[in-house]
């Protein structure tokens, strides 16, 4: 636990980024949430936290789980450490006290407590048990009044844990405490998300709207919108380097030299059009040292790998120099998943990255009106950070109708995020498919629009050199007749 | 009728307690830390005294010691009741009888009075 002036890090993963870089020193916060919401956890993660700091926690219990049954729970997490207790973290119970001598007796408790124990950090559990023993709103004004006495003049930031109440009132004590942090769970369909949002910090901004947040072996961790978090990149974009070199024969030329190093380019088409194999040469195709990360949903890395083999791409000869991240969509949380990727990044210095199904971002969140600034923050943040990215996006299998070569590939919402967009079609003459690559946008660019006719061979994906094989494809499809016309695709449009 | 003074923060378990050495045949005294321990100590002789560990005011450590300080208190047995290790408890506390792992059994409980009151 690290301290900034008179503000301190909570210790909990993503929460001090959404309160603007800690708590403050001496201030009360309520964490409010409904039974199961994990109060109990983040109250003893950011206790244990502090301890680890050499620092003294103390933990209050009212009408909570027992003190064995919640150290019991609490050893199966990561952040439990048994060494800390009791002389760097303890537990008191004081609900008989509150029974027999009221709020002033637990005043007491606290009081002494605090200065016995030298403690910087105090977790009261179970303010609801006060609201519901104080006689008054004043009375229980005035307990949190000198609550605040207390944590100003001994130091000590105090976390009072309470149930949710009656959404239609705001308790007395909101409206004094120094910051209001709410955990709550949301039906998506049958799947639930937990999130936490900051109703209130004073004396500093903070990040508000609602933020996911998961309970794992690690304890909470919770994971700022990355649209709110990105909405102007952690770094300055420099937008300058060299062009660099895309990977595959033909496809630089294309673009009048290569790609610029702070862009992103999607490569759409169907299923079997060559997507992967695209993103795999794009891989490889960089210098030998350079760090390079593939990003998916779908392949795992045994897969990909076996992929690679058989097309006789360096996959496995970069060694180190690329990692390969599966991210199954199961139960996945957007936010989380931007994270662990941006992370990722920062942490192997990743300056070429493929993302295969970048769509697949969209199917991890029912709001799809976020999908279309989650993707520009992601995309501007990657650029900032000097990444070259491909990422890959499935259309539908409509084809090619002549005339109109890019029928069947909906490109909306893409522009935003991306400098280049290339697509890769299916084309059925007789009974051959053909594959062929169109360029359809090279922003800041003289390209090669005209469509090229390409196979999938050993090495990748073997582009012609001009574009007489896709005309007598297109001239084929011409004299057998349209396919009908394509469906509306919604994806990536973010609408 | 032997006298148990069982030393507990958290209400319910002392209410627990309580009701178990009752029944059990025992004369059940209580306080919710070790400050009230030493006051209720003052007037009264238990034979054998239950203790939780981390208490406010007054915790198992500092209530053993101030009764091993004191002639006359400082013979009647001591079981160590926490969720902790007993090698924290070891570290902390000197002179105690038994150690009781929380959350214990009712039987595990009977077993060790039994065992030192007889």
């Amino acid at each position: 636990m690290s301290n900034e002036g008179d503000r301190f890090s909570t210790g909990i993963p993503g929460l001090d980024t959404i309160l603007g870089g800690g708590v403050f020193e001496g201030g009360i916060y309520i964490i409010q949430g409904a039974p199961g919401a994990g109060k109990t956890i983040l109250g003893n993660q950011i206790c244990f936290a502090h301890a680890a700091q050499g620092h003294q926690a103390f933990y209050v219990t009212l009408l909570a789980e027992s003190h064995a049954r919640m150290i019991g729970h609490m050893r199966r997490l990561e952040f439990f450490d048994e060494a800390a207790i009791p002389d760097r973290m303890s537990y008191v119970g004081a609900f008989k006290t509150l029974e027999d001598d009221g709020l002033r007796g637990l005043l007491e408790v606290v009081r002494r407590e605090v200065r016995t124990r030298k403690a910087s950090i105090l977790v009261l559990d179970g303010l609801i048990t006060v609201h519901e023993k104080a006689r008054s709103d004043l009375e229980l004004k005035k307990f949190i009044h000198e609550l605040q006495t207390q944590a100003a003049f001994s130091n000590c930031t105090m976390f009072l844990l309470t149930s949710s109440l009656d959404p239609q009132t705001s308790p007395p004590e909101h409206t004094m405490v120094d910051g209001l942090i709410e955990l709550q769970t949301s039906l998506h369909g049958r799947r639930a998300e937990r999130e936490l949002q900051v109703h209130k910090l004073r004396g500093s901004w903070f990040m508000g709207g609602r933020h996911s947040y998961r309970i794992a072996a690690g304890g909470v961790s919770v994971f700022p919108r990355i649209e709110a978090l990105l909405e102007t990149p952690s770094v300055w974009d420099g937008a300058d380097g060299p062009m660099v070199p895309f990977g595959i024969a033909g496809m630089d030329k294309m673009f009048g030299g290569g790609i610029d190093t702070h862009s992103v380019t999607v490569v759409l088409g169907p299923s079997g059009s060559g997507k992967t194999t695209a993103g795999l040469q794009f891989l490889c195709g960089g210098p030998a040292d350079q760090p390079a990360m593939w990003f998916g949903f779908h392949e795992n890395p045994m897969a990909l790998q076996i992929k690679a083999a058989a097309l006789k791409l360096p996959l496995d000869a970069r060694g180190d120099s690329i990692s390969l991240l599966w991210r199954p969509q199961t139960e996945a949380i957007l936010d989380e998943v931007a994270t662990e990727l941006l992370t990722a990044i920062k942490a192997r210095g990743v300056r070429r990255l493929v993302i295969d199904g970048i769509d697949g971002f969209a199917k991890l969140t029912d709001e799809k009106n976020r999908v279309g600034s989650f993707l520009s923050a992601l995309c501007n943040e990657l650029r900032a950070l000097g990444v070259t990215t491909l990422a890959t996006a499935e259309t539908d299998h409509a084809g090619i109708t002549p005339g109109q070569p890019l029928a069947g590939v909906n490109q909306t919402g893409l522009s935003a995020v991306a400098e280049n967009i290339i697509a890769l079609h299916l084309a059925a003459l007789r009974s051959e498919t053909y594959r062929l690559m169109s360029v359809l946008k090279a922003r800041n660019r003289r390209t090669d629009m005209r469509m090229r006719r390409f196979d999938i061979v050993e090495g990748g994906i073997a582009l012609e050199i001009d574009q007489r094989g896709a005309e007598d494809i297109l001239r084929g499809l011409s004299s057998q007749g349209a396919p009908p016309p394509p469906s509306p695709d919604p994806k990536l449009t973010g609408e | 009728m032997r006298t148990v003074l069982i030393v507990e923060d958290e209400w319910a378990i002392a209410d627990w307690l309580e009701v178990l050495l009752s029944e059990n045949g025992y004369n059940v005294l209580s306080a919710g830390n070790g400050r009230e321990a030493l006051d209720i100590l003052h007037r009264e002789t238990p034979d054998l005294l239950l203790t939780d560990f981390m208490m406010p005011f007054l915790d198992g450590a500092g209530l053993v010691a101030a009764m091993k300080d004191n002639p006359a208190t400082r013979d009647i047995p001591v079981v160590v009741m926490t969720s902790l290790l007993e090698s924290v408890v070891r570290d902390r506390v000197a002179g105690y009888r038994a150690y009781l792992r929380k959350p214990f059994r009712e039987a595990d409980l009977m077993k060790v009075v039994g065992e030192i009151l007889g």
